[in-house]
């Protein structure tokens, strides 16, 4: 088995677990979309290698693949942190809170009407 | 045995990037930690024998999205000061065993993956032996226009429909929503100004005509010149309009627009939907791919409906 | 094709060193204004030799103005930053500029 694959295989695990973990504990919205980031980072990475990055020119379909996800990450990231800024005008703040996310559009709505 | 020491010191370096992103106190610090993320996956992509992704993590996931990132931050602490005591999705103790078994099941895919024996007749494979009839010699611009060009019709969709969002959901239109022209009047950024943007665009042109038969292509290209155009807004040259213009309206759809056409017209005269006839055709919607993704990228970048020329 | 090997790694090496030398200043320098001096200058000539022992290597008249660009597009954007930086530290107040000291021990007649 090729050695440079096997290091990219453990980096791209690496990375899915931190970030996983960075999305279930962290506190922030925007840091929870870095983590979000950082396990399609390692989701990637696994690609490529599995396409045999690691021998020579990797299968070009799943650097296409890739390619268009890396596009497809930065527009869901953009649409998110407009959903963020929207959120905290609409709350006053950047965290999570499942009630005031409610109450909050709740709110909004009834302005609207 | 040197590209082995190489290959560990960049993988040790990314995921200390990654566990900084994720550890560090402050958001801000966060977030640099990330851009530097993405430019080190940049070089892994280098080493992986990926030009093509490491042309795009560097312009698009490095950069746009770095930029998206800080220019959102600046924009939440303007709205106030950051709380950083919101509960958690659950426990340390809970996530971290989580975190590992997923971790434990990415690695045990490549494992398996990787013992495998090579199937002949793959889809790369055959990509590679029919690219001649697609008239480019850049297998990844062949499968994404020539074999998959569904893919990247879609792509377009996912890009248009993001800024649709964020213009759906963002507040009635204020003036103040790019970050105040401060270094505006610094007269070394407009000497950099006048060198770099011109830079950017001829980058993205060469990016564009080089992704037929070396590393780049349309959305690589268009990161570039996003760039040149966040740079511009950056430096107050550019300014949030309340309204889109009609030249801004047409070129956020020009590459859906045009690629559609392009593949329905082929249809009605009796090819296959999509299957472009010749090169022409690819550059042609190339060309339309990238103006779309650089102007809704600056746009997305403003948060603004439309850019004007600042007075 | 010996002589052209040496000198490119010779140069390629004294550009670590400098890049290493200048991240040396930005971890240890007290204050924003002796970071950006030892980031700024030590970084621009590092980039300078690497990519003059890069060319070097090549032996492409090509490449060799494209590294050229590359140089002289990193000199640019060094110089703005490091300026815009320094600004904006001074504006903010959070670094006082750097004043000439008085030296104390000056043999004034």
């Amino acid at each position: 088995m090729n050695p440079t694959a096997v290091i990219y295989v453990l980096t791209a695990a690496a990375i899915f677990g931190i970030g996983l973990y960075g999305l279930l504990v962290s506190r922030q919205i925007l840091r929870q979309l870095l983590t979000i980031n950082l396990m399609g980072g390692g989701i990637f990475l696994l690609l490529i290698t599995l396409g045999g990055g690691a021998e020579g020119p990797p299968d070009p379909v799943p650097q296409a693949m890739v390619l268009t996800g890396i596009v497809i990450a930065v527009s869901a990231t953009a649409f998110a942190l407009a959903l963020l800024l929207r959120w905290q005008e609409l709350s006053g703040s950047s965290e999570v809170d499942g009630d005031a996310v409610t109450d909050a559009v709740t709110d909004a709505l009834d302005d609207d009407e | 045995m040197i590209g082995l020491a190489i290959d560990s010191v960049l993988a040790l370096g990314i995921v200390w990037m990654a566990l900084q992103t994720v550890r560090s106190d402050s958001l801000f610090q966060a977030m640099l930690m990330f851009i530097v993320f993405g430019l080190l996956m940049s070089l892994a992509w280098a080493r992986l024998h990926a030009p093509d992704l490491a042309l795009a993590e560097a312009a698009i996931g490095a950069g746009i999205t770095g930029a998206l990132l800080l220019v959102t931050w600046r924009r939440l602490q303007v709205h106030g000061p950051d709380d950083s005591n919101g509960p958690r999705l659950m426990t340390r103790w809970l996530a971290l065993p989580i975190a590992c078994a997923s971790a434990l099941l990415v690695i045990i895919i490549g494992w398996t993956a990787l013992q495998l024996p090579a199937v002949p007749g793959t889809a790369g494979e055959l990509t590679l032996q029919r690219l001649e009839d697609i008239g480019v010699s850049n297998p990844v611009t062949g499968v994404l226009l020539g074999f998959r060009a569904y893919d990247t019709l879609m792509e377009m969709a996912v890009l248009l429909a993001a800024w649709l969002g964020a213009r759906a959901v963002a507040t009635e239109f204020r003036p103040g929503v790019l970050p105040g022209p401060a270094h505006a009047e610094v007269p070394l950024v407009g000497a950099l100004l006048s060198l770099v943007v011109p830079i950017s665009i001829l980058v993205a042109v060469y990016l564009l005509q080089a992704g037929g038969s070396a590393p780049g292509g349309a959305f690589q290209g268009g990161a570039v010149l996003a760039a040149g155009g966040v740079l511009l807004c950056l430096t107050g040259r550019l300014e949030a309009a309340a309204q889109a213009s009609a030249l801004e309206r047409v070129g956020v759809i020009l590459g859906l627009a045009v690629f559609s056409l392009t593949g329905l017209i082929v249809m009605a005269t009796g090819g296959p939907m999509l299957a472009l006839p010749g090169v022409w055709a690819i550059y042609l919607v190339e060309t339309a791919l990238l103006l779309s993704i650089a102007l809704t990228l600056v746009l997305l970048f403003a948060a603004a409906p439309g850019l004007r020329r600042a007075p | 094709m010996i002589l052209t090997e040496v000198m490119a790694s010779l140069l390629l090496i004294s550009g670590c060193f400098f890049y290493i030398a200048g991240t040396v200043g930005l971890l240890r320098f007290p204050d924003v204004f002796s970071r950006l001096h030892a980031l700024t200058k030590a970084d621009n000539l590092g980039l300078f030799l690497i990519c003059t022992g890069l060319a070097v290597n090549s032996g492409s008249p090509r490449i060799t103005g494209l590294l050229l660009v590359v140089w002289i597009l990193g000199l640019l954007a060094a110089t703005v930053s490091c300026h815009l930086i320094a600004r904006r530290a001074i504006r903010s107040g959070q670094a006082e500029p750097p004043v000439a000291e008085p030296r104390a021990a000056d043999p004034t007649p």
